[in-house]
């Protein structure tokens, strides 16, 4: 029998693949053709998304977990959400000068000369950016011991980004800013309420670059299905300085059991190579 | 009895048993012990020795490359490792860094979370390595492991040959394999690493290192290598933020940093 995480890793990169596919040439291109997600009237705005995704566990794979407050395991986002707005192609209600910073953004990369931004530098992605990505990730949930809290802690592959959200009830006062910032939780019912805050300027919000003060917050209800196929992640984001009013997002992650994290080095740029026609592509 | 009671009673002797020994077992893992927390070095480690201390079995080709490793460190030169660009240390290097780990304990998995750049590491308990021809070498390996009484014992395989074992430049090859025994006692995590790489050592050779746990309060910062060598950034306003720092080349780049501009994530 093929190894499982080959499996998975090939499922991914069909789906990775065709996430590039705006700018190939390929065979793949071909099959996969972009969408445009963004909702307003103004063309220079567009945003061309891939539509590949990389579809659920293999018959076979190994049961999900019943368990609603269980959430250990391999997860992936099957689809890039873009603006990760209220809704799809529907920006963050955003004061109008960040408003202006965002579209500036989009029209630059319309263009073909897109800002460097914080995962094209090698830094995480902030939050709720992080969630979005379309590699796996694992959640591993450990009980308090030797002083530390209880931690669900969340590996993702993208950037080797490591969430770790903390059972308590206060944020601890030693913690700086960070770019993924400080997490702590608490179960409410079967609801994991995540509430993070200290998150550095250096990200965006979303992939095309909607912008956050430091007084940006986030508060995440995670929740599992009954049949234990999925965690909804409602990513509610607070910033009295860029926004007019908080707004939730969405983020669906899938149950991949078959599929383990792999080596993710963009300090040497291992997954994103570029072809011998210049095309960039994602395994 | 319900085979449910008879593991219980398996888990409390054997919990019985390794706390007379000055072990304790694992909450998320009763019938092992405990091998989770926030660890650091209990004392710091520049070069890898064998357990004797000795330097270890060089072949004279290794010698040549470790001599000018050396020479290179002792003028600040850190070009022959990785670790100064960003990349992951690879093993045996990851355990002798001077800086904490956490370790996440699972029945199937042993899970090392680096603060060095937030580098993972997955010991895969009782799941054997994929075939060898599946194995793509990486950084960090593929690590088999099993439970050997109260060791945890990994076979790890499959790194990749652009890492160095220490901090002072000891080389290997792509083939090495490693030999990881991990133990715990009054406190104490021991990680004893036998390293087989023909191409490098005359014969295979053991280096031990030990670990404390933190102080409870303490928690693992996030570290981001990158910002040390890429400083630029658009702030809250738009406006250009920090410096850039010209970053030499890396040995290992295999493509244009601007090509991941393109890649949506």
């Amino acid at each position: 029998m093929q190894d499982p995480r080959k499996l998975g890793r090939l499922a991914l990169g069909l789906g990775l693949g065709a996430a590039v596919l705006g700018m190939s040439t390929s065979a793949l291109a071909q099959r996969d053709v972009g969408r445009n997600l963004y909702n307003g009237p103004d063309h220079t705005l567009e945003i061309t998304a891939p539509s590949g995704d990389t579809g659920p566990a293999p018959a076979g794979s190994k049961p999900p977990n019943l368990d609603v407050k269980d959430f250990n395991g391999h997860w992936v986002n099957f689809g890039i959400k873009h603006l990760a707005g209220p809704a799809a192609g529907v920006p963050a209600p955003l004061r109008p000068k960040y408003l202006k910073l965002l579209e500036k953004r989009m029209r630059d990369t319309n263009s073909g000369i897109p800002e460097g931004d914080a995962s094209t530098q090698c830094f995480p992605h902030g939050t709720p950016r992080a969630i979005e990505s379309p590699y796996p990730v694992e959640v591993i949930m450990t009980p308090a011991a030797h002083g530390q809290p209880a931690q669900v802690t969340i590996l993702m592959e993208t950037l080797h980004n490591i969430r770790r959200l903390y059972l308590t009830d206060k944020h601890n006062a030693k913690m700086g800013e960070s770019f993924l910032g400080e997490s702590i939780a608490h179960w409410e019912g079967d609801d994991l309420v995540v509430h993070t805050n200290k998150l550095n300027t250096r990200t965006y919000l979303d992939d095309e670059g909607t912008t956050h003060s430091t007084q940006e917050s986030v508060v995440e209800h995670i929740h599992k299905s009954p049949d234990g196929k999925k965690l909804i992640v409602l990513s509610t984001v607070t910033d009295p300085v860029t926004l007019y009013h908080p707004y939730t997002t969405r983020t669906v992650l899938h149950w991949r059991p078959d599929i383990r994290n792999q080596e993710f080095i963009c300090e040497e740029n291992n997954r994103n190579g570029v072809d011998e026609h210049g095309i960039t592509t994602a395994k | 009895m319900k085979r449910s009671t008879l593991h219980s009673l398996l888990a409390a002797a054997s919990f019985a048993l390794a706390a007379s020994y000055g072990v304790t077992s694992s909450a998320q893992d009763p019938a092992h012990p405990d091998l989770s927390g926030i660890w650091t070095l209990t004392k710091p480690i520049n070069a890898a020795k064998t357990e004797d201390g000795k330097t270890p079995p060089l072949t004279a080709a290794a010698k040549a490359v470790y001599d000018k490793n050396l020479a290179l460190g002792k003028k600040g030169n850190r070009s022959f490792d990785g670790v100064s660009e960003c990349l992951p240390p690879g093993m045996p290097y990851a355990q002798l860094l001077n800086k904490p780990f956490q370790v996440l304990q699972k029945p199937d998995a042993l899970y090392f979370l680096y603060q060095e750049n937030r580098v993972p590491r997955w010991v895969y308990i009782n799941q054997p390595h994929p075939p060898s021809d599946e194995i793509d070498p990486t950084f960090m390996g593929d690590a088999s492991a099993k439970w050997e009484g109260d060791t945890l014992v990994a076979d790890i395989v499959g790194l990749n040959d652009k890492t160095v074992l220490d901090r002072s430049g000891l080389p290997h090859s792509a083939d090495m394999k490693l030999t990881e025994r991990l133990s715990v006692k009054d406190g104490i995590l021991t990680d004893r690493i036998t390293i087989t790489d023909p191409a490098n050592y005359t014969a295979p050779w053991t280096t031990v290192a030990t670990y404390k746990r933190v102080p409870a309060s303490f928690r693992i910062p996030e570290e981001v290598c990158a910002t040390k060598v890429i400083q630029t950034h658009l702030d809250v306003n738009g406006k250009l933020a920090g410096t850039a720092v010209k970053r030499a080349p890396a040995k290992t780049a295999s493509a244009a940093p601007a090509a991941a501009a393109t890649v949506k994530k």
